[in-house]
C-alpha cells in the first residue's frame, strides 16, 4: 500500500486533531492544573489530600474544596481583609499582601504557611522543614480548635507572628539608621529577609548561575529585592527563598 | 565534484508539508502569545490560552516515571501533554516521526534558516562542516541528552529541561521567563542551522530521539526500488537529515523524519522508484 503527501496530510490532521476533540470530549483533555493537590499513599492518613501539595495558585476555593477548611476561617486567619472575595484569593498573593507587615524580619507568611495551617486544622501530618511562621489570628484558630498537641503549640507560640506589632515596627523602623549593607553583615545575619536583593545574595559568596537555576530564568537587575522579583513573576517567595538559604548556609559550611 | 542537478530540481518539494509545517508554526506561536496576553486577562477568544508545557508532547514523555511512581505529573505537565505523547507515538507506529518532519515548529524554523544559509553560502558549502566520522557518533548525542533529560526530571520532580530547551525559550523569549541558557542554546542552534541542516534534531533533541526508535518498526516507510533507480544521489541530496537513502532498500535510519522529500513524488526524477509504503517486502 503506498501512501502520498496529500493523504498523509489529512491523516495526519485527523489523528492529531481528531485525537484531541475525543480526549475533550471525554473531558480528558486538561491544559491547567486541576487545583487537587496529591493524596496521602500511605499512613494513617492514606487517601486523603496532603496539604503539603497546595501550590501558590490555588486559591482559597480550590483549599475548601479539598480540605474541611471554611473560606471565612482562612481569611480571619491570613488576616485577608473582609472585602476580598476569599474564593478567588490566590494563595501567592498572600505573600504580596503580607510582605509589609513582615519585612523587618525574616518572618514570612506564604504558601508554606497556608499548607502549615490547613495540616493542623484538619489535623493532617506535616513535615516542618525550616522556620514556618503563622499570623496570630491563625494560630487562635489553631489552639480553639483543640486538635494541638503540647509540642505543636510551643511551637506555634515560638514562631507567630503579629500583623499589627509588625505594622508599628515597620513605622518605627522608618526614622532608625539603615542596616548595615549586605557585605558587612555577619554570616549569623545571611538570612534571606523580605527586602533582600539580588546584589545581597552575590555579595554572600552565592553563584549568579545557581540564583539562575533557582529562578528557572535570568537574574534581574542586582538592585532588585528578590520578594518583588518572585511577586512580578508569579513565583513563590517561599519556595525560592527556601531554595536560595539552602545555597547561603551550604556556602557557610 | 559538480552538482548534476539544475537549479530547478531543488524547488520541487512536498509543498503540503510546508504548508502545514507554516500552519503549526504559526499555531503554536500565536498560542503562546495568547498564554502571555491571558495573564494580563486580555485573551484573544476562541484561541486556546495553553501554557507550552500543555501542548508538548515531550512532556509526556519525561513524565512517565513520576506518573508511574505516584500517579501525578511533573509540575506544568497536565493530561493534554500525556495525550499529544500517545497521539505522537500512534502517528510513529503508522509513519516514523512524522511529527517531527510535518509538525514540530523548531524543526521548521531551523528549515527556514537552512533556506537562509544556502542563500547566504550557496548550495556547494552548506551541510558540509561537519567531517562524516565524527557526525555519525554525534548523531547518538541525542539518546544521551535523552537519558540525561528523564534521569533529572525524575530525580528532581521538575522540568529540568525547561532551562536549556530552545522551542520553549523560541515561544517565550518576550516573557522574562526563559533562562540565559535556555536563548543560548536557541542562539546557537539558529545560527548552526544556517550551515547544518536541523542541527537540533540530528544532534541534541530528546524527543527526536525517542520518535526515532520507531522507525526500526513503524508500518509505513520509505522504500527505495533497486530495479528502477538511477543511482543519481538525488535523494541523499534533499534529505534533511543526510540519511543516504540510494544505499538502503527500506529506511530505517533512526533519523528518518518521514518528510517524504526524498520519494518519487518529489525529488527522485525515477517514477515509482522511492516511494513511502506498508507492507510486501
Amino acid at each position: 500500500m503506498k501512501l502520498t503527501s496529500k493523504p498523509l496530510a489529512a491523516i495526519l490532521f485527523a489523528i492529531l486533531f481528531g485525537g484531541i476533540a475525543f480526549t475533550s470530549a471525554m473531558n480528558w483533555w486538561q491544559t491547567e492544573s486541576t487545583k487537587v493537590p496529591e493524596k496521602f499513599q500511605e499512613g494513617e492518613a492514606a487517601g486523603q489530600y496532603n496539604p503539603a501539595d497546595i501550590r501558590g495558585s490555588y486559591t482559597f476555593g480550590d483549599i475548601n474544596r479539598s480540605f474541611p477548611v471554611p473560606i471565612e476561617v482562612l481569611k480571619t486567619a491570613f488576616g485577608i481583609p473582609a472585602e476580598t472575595p476569599g474564593e478567588t484569593f490566590a494563595v501567592k498573593d498572600l505573600e504580596t499582601l503580607t510582605s509589609a507587615q513582615t519585612s523587618t524580619e525574616a518572618q514570612e507568611i506564604g504558601t508554606t504557611s497556608v499548607r502549615y495551617f490547613v495540616a493542623l486544622y484538619c489535623g493532617l501530618p506535616f513535615e516542618v522543614i525550616g522556620d514556618v511562621y503563622l499570623p496570630r489570628p491563625a494560630v487562635e484558630i489553631l489552639k480553639e480548635s483543640g486538635k494541638l498537641t503540647a509540642d505543636q503549640i510551643a511551637y506555634l507560640e515560638a514562631h507567630t507572628v503579629d500583623i499589627s506589632d509588625a505594622s508599628s515596627r515597620l513605622e518605627q523602623t522608618v526614622d532608625t539608621p539603615e542596616t548595615p549593607s549586605g557585605s558587612e553583615q555577619t554570616v549569623e545575619e545571611q538570612t534571606i529577609k523580605g527586602k533582600t536583593t539580588f546584589q545581597e545574595l552575590l555579595d554572600w559568596g552565592v553563584n549568579q548561575s545557581r540564583i539562575e537555576a533557582i529562578l528557572g530564568g535570568p537574574m534581574p537587575s542586582a538592585s532588585t529585592p528578590i520578594r518583588e522579583y518572585c511577586a512580578a513573576n508569579g513565583l513563590e517567595f517561599s519556595t525560592v527563598k527556601t531554595a536560595l538559604q539552602t545555597e547561603i548556609d551550604q556556602l557557610q559550611k | 565534484m559538480k552538482n548534476p542537478f539544475p537549479k530547478r530540481f531543488f524547488r520541487r518539494q512536498i509543498w503540503i508539508r510546508s504548508i502545514v509545517q507554516i500552519f503549526f508554526f504559526l499555531l503554536i506561536a500565536l498560542i503562546s502569545i495568547n498564554h502571555t496576553l491571558a495573564e494580563t486577562g486580555k485573551s484573544i477568544p476562541v484561541l486556546s490560552s495553553a501554557s507550552l508545557h500543555a501542548l508538548c508532547p515531550f512532556g509526556g514523555v519525561v513524565t512517565i516515571y513520576q506518573y508511574v511512581a505516584s500517579g501525578s505529573f511533573v509540575q506544568k505537565i497536565h493530561e493534554s501533554s500525556f495525550i499529544l505523547m500517545i497521539i505522537g507515538f500512534l502517528l510513529a507506529v503508522l509513519f516514523g516521526p512524522v511529527f517531527c518532519g510535518w509538525v514540530c515548529p523548531f524543526g521548521t524554523i531551523q528549515e527556514w534558516f537552512a533556506k537562509i544559509g544556502r542563500a547566504l553560502f550557496g548550495r556547494k558549502r552548506f551541510n558540509l562542516r561537519i567531517p562524516e566520522k565524527f557526525d555519525a557518533v554525534l548523531r547518538y548525542l541525542r539518546y544521551l541528552v535523552l537519558a540525561w533529560v528523564i534521569y533529572m526530571t525524575a530525580a528532581s520532580g521538575t522540568l529540568i529541561f525547561a532551562n536549556y530547551d530552545p522551542y520553549y525559550a523560541l515561544f517565550n523569549f518576550w516573557t522574562g521567563e526563559v533562562a540565559v541558557t535556555g536563548l543560548a542554546v536557541l542562539g546557537i542552534t539558529l545560527a548552526a542551522s544556517l550551515v547544518i541542516e536541523r542541527p537540533w534534531c540530528k544532534y541534541a533533541c530528546p524527543y527526536g530521539a525517542v520518535l526515532g526508535i520507531f522507525n526500526l518498526f513503524r508500518v509505513f516507510r520509505i522504500r527505495r526500488v533497486e530495479a528502477t533507480c538511477k543511482l543519481d544521489g538525488a535523494c541523499d541530496i534533499v534529505c534533511p537529515m543526510n540519511i543516504k537513502v540510494s544505499q538502503k532498500r527500506i529506511v530505517r535510519d533512526h533519523q528518518c523524519i518521514s518528510c517524504l522529500e526524498c520519494t518519487s513524488e518529489a525529488r527522485c526524477p525515477a517514477a515509482g522508484t522511492v516511494e513511502f509504503v506498508a507492507g510486501g517486502k
